[in-house]
């Protein structure tokens, strides 16, 4: 086999045709990540705010009240009155509230007589994505509101409200010792921070993938594939030249990408640029190759496009670590998601922006990523001979 | 139905699952995917890599690091007790998530002195897991004082009786399930249709349909409708697998829940021809219908709350399909459906299917002068 560049840029240069008589695809290859990457910047955020709570006052007393104003006054919940418990759960049922509150007629009661009031709170156990930081508010919402009726008794103290605070029910509140929490990289943690590198990566694998998987598919179905067999190119020529304006297509949406991220959302980079471009260049390979072996062994568009979506797709997004933590994963998807190569750009591209390893440091990673495109590739190739026999 | 439509509708199927490996498409993956997904996928953070700097006399601090480590939420990073000496090291080298860091003279004694200042230091390049983190280690850490020194926290004179409604026991596929439902059932059904009807321009076979003598409502039903029929075989394959494997319960009727399905399958059907009229070929299609489901998935509410999308963007989640559906089925599946709650996402589901309907139906008429 001998590889000559000039018929590999041919095929390049005629794929680059392709590309320029289509300017939809373009336009999308080139416009849609920074649209993404903005529109997403802006409306990704974990910290929820605003969070309806149904609130039934079964109790109607100072203590109450307050206690529903801390709530209120949190900026995490939006306070919407209801006359009975049955009612706050009915909203949570309904979509009406994410979050109840339920509070006992002898709750002023039993805090005064130092027996500790029991509020109820009811979360919307249905949304995944919310139960986790409705319950972390909750939380420090309890903490909160216990130091503000305390204090609030203790300086009303002349009113013959002290027995409670002679009880020690609430008198000290801080523990025997401090926790201090240093959060490293994401100091204040921001969402943005954590989410649009790794943005960058899914939206790099899918674009990649759904570029390159029907151009082999389409020259089959159209049977230009026979006149271009007929020609002395060979496979890894057709692959490499197939792949490379796209390769050139993708490495320019990155570098928008990247001062989308830097300049409008102020996402910072500690780490090498070669590093991260380097990166880049061997996952759009991969991934490009990928779409060229669907494209080779598929052989037709629709069924090319079902095998991108669910080879492309899908695991980038779920499986890539990009938002579910393949930490928490079972066992064998731990070893299952390293065959993703979307995983392990995940890690350089996540810690070129905050954290800035050497490529040292990121030697497995890299590896990794090097042994799937190196895979990745060959098997296209191998692939496209073994139809051409 | 005449009998056109009803020959177009066969013609459609036979096309479609004329080829072995789209029947495997269809009706094998969705199966397997939803395993895997089940399984996999959550939101809960666990297996967080602990480490902490002890020495042999800080039995406090090693007590709550043992503790943490048989919690079940950490796990013993390599380097731990007298070796972690350079704790920002082990996060920079991606060898702990987490680093417990005690006082100088080590926990125990400060405990003594009575100004114990712990200091965690988490990893937050992954803000979900930093998050936790820090609640986790602070629930250890006073269980750890309670059971080795006697020291309670006082209690806080108000406490709250916490109850996660629909899933107490925070089963994480009960959780996670609905929404990968969601997603493969508008995976099968909005791409197939796209890349159908686009297939047919491409190939021209589309010009020969219209010199026969079939009308326009027939052709976009005849090509439409086998489409939904398939979206709605996917139901009970999925169903299955959600109530027999992840026991994810199925407390509403399921009468609601195969009307939701159908209206959300003809908006996803309708969508996607609405895409196609936008479309001359497979490859403008394919990048198309990404265009509609990568959005789609995101502001679905399965992978980020949608609560507080700032208000000028609020309208994409409103007329996101999937938004809808991941609603239907949690309000079916896990709280029983009332019947008020459902209403709304279904009319707009209709909605969507009608105007989308509409649309494509103008344009196809455009399209094809």
């Amino acid at each position: 086999m001998n590889f000559v560049w000039r018929r590999a840029a041919a095929i390049a240069r005629k794929e680059w045709f392709h590309i320029r008589r289509d300017p939809f695809t373009l336009a999308l290859a080139l416009v849609l990540p920074p649209v993404m990457v903005v529109v997403y910047g802006l409306v990704i955020d974990f910290n929820i705010k605003d969070v309806r709570l149904s609130v039934s006052d079964g109790d109607r007393s100072q203590t109450s009240r307050r206690l529903i104003e801390t709530f209120g006054s949190s900026d995490y919940f939006r306070i919407q009155p209801v006359a009975s418990p049955g009612a706050a759960v009915q909203d949570v049922t309904a979509e009406r509230a994410k979050a109840a509150l339920v509070i006992p007629p002898r709750f002023e009661k039993d805090l005064l007589a130092g027996r500790g009031a029991q509020a109820q709170v009811l979360i919307d156990g249905a949304d995944n994505s919310t139960v986790g930081p409705v319950s972390d508010y909750v939380a420090a919402i309890q903490t909160l509101a216990s130091e503000r009726i305390a204090g609030g008794i203790g300086s009303s103290a002349g009113a013959g409200r002290t027995d409670f605070l002679t009880a020690g029910a609430g008198a000290d509140l801080t523990p025997p010792y401090e926790l201090r929490t240093r959060y490293l990289f994401n100091p204040e943690l921001n969402s943005r921070w954590f989410v649009i590198p790794g943005l960058t990566v899914v939206i790099m694998a899918i674009l990649s993938i759904f570029l390159t998987a029907l151009t082999v598919a389409r020259e089959w179905e159209n049977g230009s594939m026979e006149m271009l067999l007929s020609t002395p190119v060979e496979p890894v020529e057709i692959i490499v030249g197939k792949a490379a304006p796209y390769a050139a297509l993708g490495a320019v949406s990155v570098g928008f990408v990247y001062v989308i991220a830097r300049a409008a959302f102020g996402v910072p980079f500690q780490g090498h640029l070669w590093v991260f471009g380097l990166g880049c260049i061997l996952f759009l390979f991969t991934y490009l190759a990928q779409g060229l072996l669907i494209s080779v062994v598929t052989r037709q568009q629709t069924i090319a496009m079902q095998f991108s979506m669910l080879t492309g797709m899908l695991p980038s997004n779920m499986l890539s670590g990009f938002v579910f933590p393949i930490a928490s994963m079972p066992t064998f998807f731990w070893y299952f998601t390293m065959l993703f190569p979307a995983r392990w750009f995940m890690v350089i591209a996540r810690n070129s922006f905050l954290v800035g390893s050497s490529l040292a440091q990121l030697a497995g990673p890299f590896a990794a990523l090097g042994v799937s495109c190196a895979v990745m590739t060959t098997l296209a190739v191998r692939r496209f001979k073994r139809t051409l026999e | 139905m005449n009998r056109t439509l009803l020959g177009f509708i066969k013609k459609e199927l036979i096309q479609a699952l004329r080829d072995p490996r789209m029947k495997f498409i269809l009706f094998v993956t969705p199966i397997v995917q939803m395993t895997l997904f089940g399984v996999a996928i959550s939101n809960e953070v666990k297996n967080i890599r602990l480490a902490a700097v002890f020495d042999s006399k800080d039995y406090v601090l090693r007590d709550v690091y043992e503790r943490a480590i048989q919690g079940g939420w950490f796990v013993p990073a390599q380097a731990t007790g007298a070796t972690a000496a350079d704790p920002f090291g082990l996060i920079r080298a991606d060898k702990a998530d987490a680093v417990l860091v005690p006082p100088p003279g080590g926990f125990t004694r400060a405990l003594g002195r009575g100004d114990a200042r712990l200091q965690l230091l988490v990893d937050a390049t992954n803000v979900l897991q930093a998050q936790s983190v820090e609640g986790y280690i602070r629930q250890i850490v006073q269980e750890t004082l309670r059971t080795d020194l006697g020291i309670a926290p006082p209690q806080p004179p108000i406490l709250f009786d916490v109850r996660v409604l629909f899933n107490p026991s925070l089963d994480t596929s009960i959780f996670m399930v609905p929404g990968v439902m969601t997603m493969l059932m508008i995976l099968t059904t909005l791409v197939l249709t796209c890349i159908a009807i686009v297939r047919e321009k491409e190939l021209g076979t589309f010009e020969m349909m219209i010199s026969a003598p079939v009308s326009k409502s027939e052709v976009i039903f005849g090509k439409t409708l086998p489409y939904v029929l398939i979206g709605m075989t996917n139901l009970p394959l999925i169903l299955g697998v959600a109530v027999f494997v992840f026991h994810v319960p199925m407390r509403g009727s399921f009468l609601a829940l195969i009307g939701a399905t159908l209206a959300f399958v003809c908006s996803t059907v309708a969508m996607g021809t609405l895409i196609s009229t936008f479309c001359k070929n497979q490859q403008q299609s394919s990048m198309g219908t990404f265009l509609f489901m990568f959005p789609a998935i995101m502001f679905s509410g399965l992978m980020f709350p949608v609560e507080n999308m700032p208000r000028s963007l609020r309208w994409m989640a409103a007329l996101d399909p999937m938004a809808h559906y991941l609603s239907l089925l949690r309000n079916i599946m896990l709280k029983a459906g009332d019947l008020r709650a459902l209403a709304p996402h279904i009319a707009i589901l209709i909605a969507l299917a009608v105007v989308s309907g509409i649309v494509s139906f103008r344009r196809f008429h455009t399209t094809l002068q």
